[in-house]
């Protein structure tokens, strides 16, 4: 296990690396210039162009600029912002709101997701089960902002149980709301997944082996059928929590909150290079470890599973 | 034959002692099930025909068939359904309710919404077919090479694969369209959707490429001296589709939804091009005034994801009926 747990910490190296190459060549290499965009409108002395130039080493060749940000990534010297703000201040005061939301929505889609899942893959074919299918589809094919605007209406416009948007520092109630919007379509995702594991392994040899030795109902769909049928569910939660942070861009923006998702947002609109690469390879870093905790959990849950 | 001529056999036939008697079970005269009797005068179906067969009798395929052919009309003939111009606009309707010619009311710019709704099916379904046909060949390609080769080949492959994998689609995405934020247009659009989505079906490809390659019928057709691009265009990928088509029509619906986000963000389809997601983000200030002109782009949007990921679901059922379905 040891020896597995290693190897794939090193296998996950390279990808890193390559990600974040592959990120600040499509940032960086792209068309327009970072300092023209820093100033704007404004008319851009050259001298004072070239010293910006050597100040966010602009000047050197790509591949020199990537490694020297890496060099200070390594020691969390992600440079400042335009307005002369260090970035990992920036990254600092606004993560806690992202991940206090995308911990809520995961509670959500999970909690939600694997109570209607049992359901309807336990009644399969009943009108609830039906209810739930299609509640879970609809979900699926209505983007994610239509989601946000729809709520926003009904909760926090007509009815006005909820806040509409959410301030600075946003309590439980201000992302309650926001956390259900984001976590919607996973949590029809899991829906879909767990009915199915639980659908096909009710009919599965080994439970019907249970319940010719005489185990009670109760036992074998808690011992046998739930605890089978929840490892690919437990896999795909995990691999989710990384995707729910780059998700929250959209549900961020919707009801203002002041995260991770909307800075980067901003970093985009004004053009900010530095702070959006760092936002980015934050992000996909932890997607990347999610995926490792999954690829980890997996070979837990699952004795079948062997560790090559 | 009655069962006591089985049942009462003479001992010396039997070669049993004087006296004793054995028992003969009956034959079972049951029939053979009709599902197991085979029609050996008619030729084998394909696995095609034998999921076409299973598939035209689902009411799911029946449904979103019907719905993805009235939409596909809808896209290519939008002046079949709508005698209007989407923009056409005028101020002086701004916001008026719908009325039995405009049954869906106005815009703030006056724009009649049923007509715009039409018109903008074009664009969102083009985005999510060529985008679902750029993934697929390029996916397909890196996947079936990958698998078929494994080694080195495999090794580099799947390391580029994995370092894509890293970027989610939406992120991806943005961070590329926000660069031509002032010149976007619809196949700008499609690469960039492509450039981060052929991932999923690379990966789909590849382990069933590796499944298809190591059966029997590959073993044999290499010995009988096909070579290995030709047994790999021959046998190997026409064995390994299934699941690739499952996740393509999946994921077609998928590409629509992440233009429309796009659109909402300002970075996909230019303004000048009438979409769904592009008019859901101009209504969403309207949605306290009149949450109708939200309303209808967003359930014809819904309408036609929800298509695709029904047919996806069938042709599933049709073609695996053991596959696990997310």
């Amino acid at each position: 296990m040891g020896k597995y747990v290693l190897r794939r910490i090193l296998q996950m190296i390279p990808v890193v690396l390559g990600t974040t190459l592959l990120i600040y060549a499509l940032v960086f290499a792209l068309p327009g210039d970072p300092v023209k965009a820093m100033f704007g409108e404004k008319p851009v002395n050259d001298a004072v162009a070239a010293q910006i130039r050597s100040e966010y080493n602009l000047d050197k060749p790509f591949i020199v600029q990537y490694l020297l940000f890496l060099k200070n990534a390594l020691t969390l010297n992600f440079g400042n912002t335009f307005a002369g703000r260090p970035v990992i201040d920036v990254i600092a005061g606004a993560f806690p709101v992202t991940i206090k939301l995308a911990l809520m929505a995961f509670v959500f889609e999970g909690l939600f997701g694997v109570i209607f899942g049992i359901i309807s893959g336990l009644k399969k074919g009943t009108w609830y089960d039906s209810v739930i299918l299609i509640v879970s589809l609809l979900l699926i094919s209505v983007p994610t902002f239509v989601t946000g605007f729809v709520g926003q209406y009904l909760f926090g416009v007509k009815w006005q149980i909820l806040p509409v948007t959410a301030g600075r520092n946003p309590g439980f109630l201000d992302l309650l709301m926001p956390a259900c919007v984001l976590g919607s379509v996973s949590m029809a995702y899991i829906i879909r997944l767990t009915r199915t594991e639980v659908a096909s392994n009710k009919t599965a040899d080994y439970v019907r082996t249970a319940r010719a030795k005489g185990m009670s109902n109760r036992a074998v769909t808690m011992r046998h059928i739930l605890r089978n049928s929840l490892i690919p569910v437990v896999t795909y939660l995990g691999a989710d929590l990384g995707s729910l942070m780059g998700g929250a861009m959209i549900t961020e923006r919707i009801f203002n909150i002041q995260g991770i998702g909307n800075t980067l947002w901003q970093a985009i609109l004004r053009g900010e290079g530095t702070l959006t690469v760092s936002i980015v390879t934050l992000l996909v870093l932890v997607f990347v470890v999610c995926n490792l905790i999954v690829d980890l959990l997996y070979a837990v849950l699952d004795p079948r599973i062997r560790y090559e | 034959m009655t069962a006591q001529n089985h049942a009462i056999a003479t001992p010396s036939a039997q070669g049993a002692l004087p006296g004793q008697e054995r028992y003969v079970a009956p034959i079972e005269e049951t029939p053979l099930k009709e599902v197991d009797s085979v029609d050996e005068s008619q030729p084998a179906r394909s696995m095609w025909s034998e999921a076409w067969r299973t598939l035209r009798r689902n009411p799911l395929f029946i449904v979103s068939a019907v719905l993805i052919v009235l939409v596909l009309l809808v896209a290519i003939f939008p002046s079949l359904f709508t005698k209007g111009n989407p923009n056409y606009c005028d101020l002086e309707n701004s916001l008026n309710p719908s009325s039995p010619s405009h049954p869906f009311g106005y815009d703030l710019q006056g724009c009649d919404v049923y007509t715009r709704t039409i018109y903008g099916t074009r664009a969102s379904l083009s985005v999510g077919v060529l985008t679902t046909i750029l993934v697929v060949i390029i996916g397909g390609l890196i996947g079936a090479v990958a698998g078929y080769f494994g080694g080195w080949v495999d090794a580099v492959l799947s390391r580029i694969t994995d370092i894509f994998y890293a970027i989610p689609l939406l992120l991806g995405a943005i961070v590329v369209l926000q660069m031509f934020r002032t010149s976007t247009s619809i196949w700008k659009v499609v690469f960039v959707l492509a450039l981060f989505g052929w991932v999923s079906v690379a990966r789909i490809t590849r382990s069933s490429v590796m499944e298809a390659k190591n059966l029997e019928f590959n073993t044999a057709s290499e010995a009988l001296g096909l070579s290995r691009g030709r047994n790999l265009f021959k046998h190997v990928i026409p064995n390994s589709l299934a699941p690739v088509i499952v996740v393509a029509t999946t994921s077609l619906g998928t590409y629509i939804v992440s233009e429309a986000t796009l659109s909402f963000l300002g970075i996909g389809l230019p303004t000048t091009v009438v979409s769904w997601g592009g008019d859901i983000s101009a209504a969403q200030n309207l949605l306290r005034v009149a949450p109708t002109v939200l309303f209808w782009p967003s359930l014809a949007l819904a309408i036609t994801v929800l298509a695709f990921i029904m047919m996806g679901d069938a042709v599933r059922d049709a073609l695996d009926p053991k596959s696990r379905s997310l």
